[in-house]
């Protein structure tokens, strides 16, 4: 029992490694667009204006 | 960000600053997978050594309308942050960064093995965790990585970071 979940934390992160490793090949401009996405994310979160949107 | 870009660029052909390379967050998107960030962190070699090292930068700004936000200065709508190469490390850094284009643009950037190096060196917890993933994406070669830090005396870090187990 002990081994199937390691096994499968395992699984999961390997799953997220490459996940992430998809990401960092994506091209620089898409990158960009995509933490301006986590700004706009963090602005809803948090309801303020700490940390500004970025204007692409 | 390609007009903001194209002004860091101004500036350099200006004689404002030496030389300047993008490091932070932003250099470290380029490498790895994007992470949450509001400045563009520029470091940059200064004309003259000094008190006034960010004074032709800031003067600069103020002649353009680009006004002064927090520690950064606000080029068309993205908050540039403006670091003097503070250490040999960071200087090396920027000396030898690469040249990558965004959109039409042509910005210098902090190489990945500097950026390692400089985050190892920095030490704070966001950084540990960026050098984990600048080793983990395949962007860094090691052997270029190692050089850099034995000259550094950082070689102890990388230890560290990898000893602490295996990043998930």
């Amino acid at each position: 029992m002990k081994n199937d979940v390691a096994k499968l934390a395992e699984y999961i992160f390997e799953k997220k490694r490459r996940r992430r490793r998809q990401l960092a090949r994506l091209p620089f401009e898409k990158k960009i667009e995509i933490v301006v996405e986590l700004q706009k994310i963090a602005a809803s979160i948090r309801g303020d204006n700490r940390g500004r949107v970025w204007p692409l | 960000m390609e007009r903001a870009l194209s002004v860091i660029n101004e500036m350099m052909h200006l004689g404002l600053i030496k030389n300047y390379a993008i490091g932070g967050g932003i250099a470290a998107t380029y490498y790895i997978e994007p992470i949450l960030t509001y400045d563009l962190d520029v470091f940059f070699i200064p004309v003259k050594e000094g008190m006034e090292e960010l004074a032709p930068i800031y003067e600069f700004a103020r002649q353009r309308g680009y006004a002064p936000d927090a520690e950064a200065i606000l080029i068309e709508g993205f908050p540039v942050q403006f670091i003097p190469a503070y250490n040999e490390l960071v200087q090396e850094a920027v000396l030898n960064s690469d040249s990558v284009k965004y959109e039409d643009v042509e910005v210098k950037i902090i190489k990945a093995e500097y950026l390692t190096a400089i985050a190892l060196q920095t030490w704070r917890a966001k950084d540990r965790e960026r050098a984990i993933r600048l080793l983990e994406s395949g962007a860094v070669d090691r052997a270029k990585l190692w050089a850099i830090l034995e000259k550094f005396g950082l070689l102890d870090r990388l230890r560290k970071i990898e000893e602490a187990g295996d990043e998930k």
